[in-house]
């Protein structure tokens, strides 16, 4: 259909520009660490997934351009944490501030607002907030000035606080070969935290920040017509995972034709390792995100983990296939996979092979169970293989993109809302993005 | 290395070609792939080692869908084949149309499905040659080749069969399906339907003994008896937009950015419907072919436990659902029993709020419930309703009999 060729086009497309970088290996937290950051409100633009041009406010880091959403910071637990803001939106986007929920925030300079102190636009006055991190875990940031137009307009971001506390005793033990039950153990357990416990321990860590977007309000705005915007009928027709629309959202992060949007949301991961996913949603609806694949374990929610007293761990946390984060909220989960009890070898080994890593031992030799229809009876899929084993390869038709290089498995993640899998009235698009299970010997970016 | 996997592989494919019983039939590319299940093994724990294997037939066409107010609205959808239908003659015959919701796959613990899914197009859309899928969604650890993703799977082109399989050891629980083609479009259109795995823990007589009266069966494997229930009832919240399904059947373009649900269905119908035991469905446009064949209606003597398994998969809606009257407490979500370790996260509530892929299985305690009609249905008001008509959308009745029981 007409829709879809468009999603091969897009995709196609895409498929030409990654050539020149290394595809499939870019997936991780891009922020700015440290403890003073200097973010400056600026008006500029970005890309829908459509190829529309959209007006936007956002932040910026220093002399930088802004972008959407605004630079994550990466905090340390304990850290004392100066945020400076300067205006140097046009005048009649009005005053702009931060609020940081879940922070203790002290505000000085500029003048007094509803919420906290605000930056008038005069591209000179300084807002100080200092706030102490006292707490890991995932946080949002956004204008506090009229947010139910300038969140609208884009003046958001997400805090990443590390734990302060020594991590109990790394256990790097070496990849075990196969495993007999499901979750599987850490890669290295010790190595990374979310949290002060060790249920909290990671391999990799994601982000994704679902926001919406309803493109009359940044038209009116850019036609000089703030006044008549009427936030009071908002109705969205486009949604942003990382500031992206699918296809855009699994292109690699900090692409010179995004050069607003520099977040990507492609997630990469090997079998058997941890993903920590740090989820948080800005903007007017919760977001059903439902993880194909397996279920996520949810551990903390707005930077407070799931446990019912010292020490006792993520001893509250419960497994999901679909977490709604509502606006504002952040959800941290973990997510793991290896293919267990899948009732099949999903290497496609013999019985006397070596066992992969993680490789679930009661599979192992285990027969694919159909015989797949022939290559004229189906469509494939760009992120298809062309075989149904991990690492596998096989028959592709010749318009195919061949975008699985090295056979992982490819999950879709994405709203459960379907309607917001959309682009301005266009499908596919808006907030889908995906995982992917990649085999071992397909290196991916340490972080 | 590749060329040893290749070579792995085509010794594997024509190995389990031996093994399978394949039907031969006039045209190969309406092959129902299902092995007899002789390995002796009794791998759901009935007993019975010869009924591990369940095999289904379905279609993915188009039909009519008939809201309680009389709206009729095209539909995409679901439908099984019944065993009589050679399976030549699937498509020949036309004769399976869209359900909605399409069937629902109740499975045992340690069973495998193998789901023979075959396009047989949209009859009254020739225009269209969308291929289509099953995602079961929320299975853990999924194979990307039977997860339904025309992006990273071949999916089936019309007049041909695409064989999906999956085991179920260690997933007992509350689950959906749904075509993952076009998928904001093929959902709206109602390609969707019920799937759920029964624990192996229903094969323990002495457990389900400890029910008073015994248990009919448990949502999970618990252990202790916690999630025993005598009556059990999947819902499966879900709207159509009249407008989208009005513009799709004359050939308009499709209205994306402005769907909005202004039908809210359960099990396919708005209430009154939702109560009525009858097939319904078959207007002159679904040539008077039942389309949809599931109530909503409960009912319960005084003093059972009701199972309520319900999902949504609505496209633009997330519902809370209430009973009033009747205590209920929250004992699964997404496929999971709410505990961690040892420790039970049930919880006791008078409503829930389900979004858009999300799962919740409700326990309803009848114990010391008067007798009488109770009402389980979505607290958000403007979503009670069939278009325009009021009194309608997601609602339905829980009946609760005298302990004695509820007659005829
Ligand atoms: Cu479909």
């Amino acid at each position: 259909m007409r829709k879809s060729r468009w999603f091969g086009l897009a995709l196609g497309a895409w498929a030409m520009l990654e050539m020149t970088t290394a595809a499939w290996t870019q997936a991780k937290i891009i922020g700015v660490e440290g403890t003073s950051f200097d973010l400056v409100a600026r008006q500029d633009r970005i890309t829908l997934g459509d190829g529309d041009s959209m007006l936007m406010w956002g932040f910026a880091l220093g002399e930088g351009r802004m972008q959407y959403p605004g630079p994550t910071l990466i905090l340390r637990q304990g850290d004392t944490v100066t945020v400076t803001l300067r205006n140097s939106l046009p005048r009649e986007a009005g005053n702009v501030s931060i609020v940081f929920p879940g922070h203790e925030v002290t505000a000085s300079g500029g003048v007094e607002g509803v919420l906290t102190r605000e930056a008038p636009p005069d591209n000179t006055t300084v807002v100080t907030y200092t706030f102490t991190a006292t707490r890991p875990g995932t946080y949002v940031y956004h204008s506090g000035t009229r947010p139910d137009l300038q969140v609208e307009m884009g003046l958001v971001g997400v805090i990443v606080v590390r734990p302060a506390n020594p991590t109990p005793t790394p256990d790097c033990s070496p990849v075990p070969q196969g495993h007999n039950e499901a979750p599987p153990r850490s890669l290295c357990a010790g190595t990374k935290f979310a949290y002060d416990h060790p249920d909290t321990a990671y391999d990799r860590e994601f982000l994704i920040l679902m926001t919406d977007m309803d493109p009359r309000v940044h038209r009116l705005v850019e036609f000089g017509r703030i006044r008549e915007i009427d936030t009071t009928n908002f109705f969205q027709t486009v949604w942003f995972a990382n500031g992206r629309n699918f296809p855009d959202t699994i292109a690699n992060a900090q692409v010179p034709w995004l050069p607003t949007q520099p977040y990507n949301a492609l997630f990469l991961m090997h079998p058997g390792e941890r993903l920590l996913v740090r989820m948080a949603t800005l903007g007017r609806d919760p977001h059903p995100l439902h993880f194909h694949g397996n279920h996520v374990r949810v551990i903390a929610k707005d930077g407070v983990l799931l446990s019912s007293g010292l020490g006792a761990g993520s001893d509250l946390s419960y497994e999901r296939y679909t977490v709604a984060v509502n606006p504002c909220e952040t959800v941290d989960a973990i997510y793991t996979w290896t293919g267990a009890l899948m009732g099949w070898d999903i290497y496609g080994h013999a019985p006397g092979d070596p066992l992969a890593p993680y490789e679930f031992i009661g599979d192992h030799g285990a027969n694919f169970p159909v015989i797949l229809p022939s290559r004229d009876d189906v469509k494939f899929g760009q992120l298809y293989s062309g075989s149904p084993f991990l690492g596998g390869e096989g028959f592709l038709p010749p318009e195919h993109a061949g975008l699985n290089v090295g056979g992982g498995f490819f999950y879709m993640w994405h709203s459960h809302t379907e309607k917001e899998l959309t682009n301005n009235n266009v499908f596919p698009g808006g907030l889908i993005t995906f995982l992917g299970v990649v085999p071992w010997n397909v290196p991916l970016e340490s972080e | 290395m590749r060329w040893k996997r290749f070579l792995s592989i085509v010794a594997l494919v024509s190995a389990v070609g031996l093994g399978i019983g394949v039907c031969s039939m006039a045209q190969s590319n309406f092959m129902v792939q299902c092995p007899a299940d002789n390995d002796g093994i009794d791998a759901d724990g009935d007993g019975d080692p010869t009924n591990d294997i369940v095999c289904k037939h379905l279609t993915a066409g188009d039909g009519f869908a008939t809201m309680a107010d009389g709206t009729v609205m095209y539909t995409f959808g679901f439908s099984e084949v019944p065993e009589d239908v050679p399976p030549g003659q699937v498509f020949a015959l036309r004769q399976v149309k869209a359900e909605l919701p399409g069937p629902t796959i109740v499975l045992r613990e340690g069973q495998e499905l193998y789901l023979n899914l075959t396009n047989v197009g949209m009859i009254n859309r020739p225009d269209l040659f969308d291929t289509h899928s099953v995602h079961w969604h929320g299975i853990p650890n999924s194979g990307s080749i039977f997860d339904g993703l025309p992006e990273s799977a071949p999916t089936v082109k019309i007049g041909a069969t695409f064989p999906y399989y999956y085991a179920t050891l260690g997933k007992e629980g509350t689950y959906f399906y749904h075509c993952h083609v076009e998928v904001t479009e093929h959902m709206q259109m109602g390609m969707i339907g019920q799937i759920y795995v029964l624990p192996r823990q229903d094969q323990d007589m002495v457990l389900r003994s400890s029910g008073n009266p015994p248990y009919a069966g448990f949502a999970y494997n618990d252990g202790d008896g916690s999630t025993g229930y005598h009556v059990s009832k999947a819902i499966q919240l879900a709207g159509f937009d009249s407008r989208f399904h009005a513009q799709h059947i004359a050939i308009q373009n499709l209205p994306f950015a402005q769907l909005k649900d202004d039908y809210h269905l359960m099990n396919g119908r708005g209430y009154p419907d939702t109560i009525n035991p009858n097939l319904l469905g078959a207007s002159p446009e679904n040539n008077g072919h039942f389309s949809q064949r599931m109530d909503a209606r409960i009912q319960a003597r005084q003093g059972e436990r009701v199972l309520l398994r319900v999902h949504n998969i609505s496209t633009t809606h997330l519902f809370t659902v209430r009973v009033l009257g009747i205590p209920m407490k929250v004992v699964g979500i997404d496929g999971k029993l709410l505990r961690n370790g040892s420790k039970d996260l049930f919880y006791e509530t008078s409503s829930l709020t389900i979004g858009g892929g999300q799962a919740a299985d409700l326990l309803l305690d009848t114990t010391g419930v008067p007798p009488g009609t109770y009402f389980f249905y979505t607290t958000n008001l403007s979503e009670l309703i069939n278009g325009q008509e009021e009194r309608g959308g997601i609602m339905t009745e829980i009946v609760v009999c005298p302990a004695s029981g509820c007659g005829t």
